[in-house]
């Protein structure tokens, strides 16, 4: 292959040369590429990051009590716990959620119970929803259902990709629909993993009302007096 | 019995076809790959399945480091025809003159920083001092530059939120900081898209590793809904929807 066959035309010289063969030695452009190509595995990334937009309230009391208000029968409020191991690296993400108002039973001052209940980020099995994302699945159902209509529409191909945007953007923001109200409130450890997880629930499960809260002392007392929250941060108050 | 008569082979192997494999795959890792952005901490962000990809031009992105140290790194428009005008170059020398003009402004203190300083300031992509301390950094080099902010035993590293407490020319008394100062700075630069991204909630990203606690983030997070940047993107790495 690397080499050119030197003809001479044909015509035979007296004291013509043989014909040679040049050979081309190709082995020090392929350790230049080879060196090449591990310069540019090394010091390149395949990976471009994404992006998860989120809208948060402004900072104004007023418009926050306001949300405080929100009508109690559709919110639901997730509270975000994360537990490390002794080299600092998550273990579990844990999510402690209440409907509507906190519901607590005090006897004197040990907390009895309250409607606190414990899920998990477990995404889903197939078509098999599981942990915290059943539950906000069940409480945005009517939403759902409407985009899962649209997405059918445009799987049929009678939408294009972005009228089902639209659509599916317009469902979202359906003041006539019973759409959940969901108060994210991450306790002082919980990770930068478990909000984006939270964040991310919201879209797959398109609900279009949220916002990043903080805990009020019942909410603590409530996850205080958890049996899982015992379990997990048993060792480390002792 | 005949003599077998051993033909002498030539040892030469024909390199021509690993060649071309090789030149295959430069071309492919020249095309498809970035390159790494020189950060001064490494994070590993958080997957979602969110797949709006991270825009190139026209955007702030704020590092929180573990420890919650701030860094900003700042793109003015891609776009070659006014590169001269809104280029990440001429917007970042433009920031860190309104930067230090407001910070002089609220604190009274004079930063000393000179022509030189500001030019060597567009050229990083990232900053992450304090800017009482920023004269002193810009006049290092390169490898000095990279000490201070890898050193962990360094309080002046990362942008500071401590409060500037200062009076307006109403006489009422307000507070900010200077990542505020920063963000503010940026967002008032003469480019106008930047202005426009900021806006429309995909000019500002922020990165921080998924251990990271909210503790550390909520700070950043809260600063910017106080200047009212309330909308704003998080960088994340995609997974799918199952996990």
């Amino acid at each position: 292959m690397a080499q050119i066959e030197q003809s001479d035309g044909g015509k035979k010289k007296k004291g013509a040369q043989k014909k040679m063969a040049i050979h081309v030695d190709f082995t020090p452009m392929v350790d230049m590429n080879m060196l090449l190509i591990t310069f540019f595995m090394l010091c390149t990334t395949m990976i471009k990051s994404q992006t998860l937009s989120i809208a948060l309230p402004t900072n104004e009391k007023l418009q926050q009590e306001e949300l405080q208000k929100a009508k109690e029968s559709e919110a639901i409020t997730l509270i975000l716990d994360t537990t490390y191991d002794e080299r600092g690296a998550i273990k579990d993400n844990t999510v402690y959620y209440y409907a509507g108002k906190p519901e607590t039973e005090f006897n004197g001052q040990d907390l009895v119970s309250s409607n606190i209940q414990v899920a998990h980020f477990e995404g889903n099995d197939g078509a098999i929803l599981k942990g915290i994302r059943k539950i906000l699945h069940d409480r945005n159902q009517d939403v759902l259902d409407k985009v899962e209509e649209q997405k059918d529409r445009w799987r049929r191909k009678e939408i294009t990709e972005d009228q089902f945007q639209a659509e599916a953007k317009k469902i979202r923001n359906d003041e006539k629909l019973t759409r959940p109200v969901v108060i994210i409130k991450p306790m002082e450890g919980a990770s930068w993993e478990s909000v984006i997880a939270a964040l991310d629930e919201m879209q797959i499960n398109q609900i279009s009302r949220y916002q990043i809260g903080s805990l009020t002392d019942t909410d603590k007392a409530m996850v205080f007096a958890t049996p899982d929250f015992k379990k997990a941060h048993g060792n480390e108050q002792k | 019995m005949g003599k077998v008569k051993i033909k002498r082979k030539s040892t030469l192997i024909d390199m021509t076809a690993m060649s071309d494999v090789t030149v295959l795959l430069l071309t492919f890792f020249m095309l498809t790959s970035t390159f790494l952005q020189k950060e001064p901490v490494t994070v590993i962000t958080p997957s979602s399945v969110s797949e709006i990809k991270v825009p190139t031009a026209n955007v702030v992105n704020v590092l929180v480091s573990p420890k919650g140290q701030i860094f900003l790194s700042v793109s003015g428009d891609a776009d070659a025809d006014n590169a001269e005008q809104w280029g990440s170059e001429p917007l970042r020398k433009e920031v860190l003159k309104t930067a230090a003009a407001n910070y002089e402004k609220y604190t009274g203190k004079k930063l000393g920083i000179t022509a030189m300083d500001i030019e060597k300031f567009a050229k990083n992509a990232s900053f992450g001092v304090p800017l009482e301390k920023m004269h002193e950094f810009l006049s290092l080099d390169q490898t000095k530059q990279d000490e201070w902010l890898g050193n962990p035993d360094r309080a002046d590293v990362g942008i500071p939120l401590k409060d500037i407490n200062y009076v307006d020319q109403n006489g009422t008394p307000l507070a900010t900081n200077e990542f505020q100062i920063w963000m503010r700075a940026i967002y008032s630069s003469s480019n106008p898209n930047i202005h426009d991204a900021i806006q429309k909630g995909e000019g500002i990203a922020v990165k921080a590793d998924r251990g990271t606690k909210f503790e550390t983030i909520h700070p950043v997070l809260d600063n910017l809904q106080t200047i009212k940047m309330n909308k704003f993107s998080v960088m994340t790495a995609l997974k799918t929807e199952a996990d």
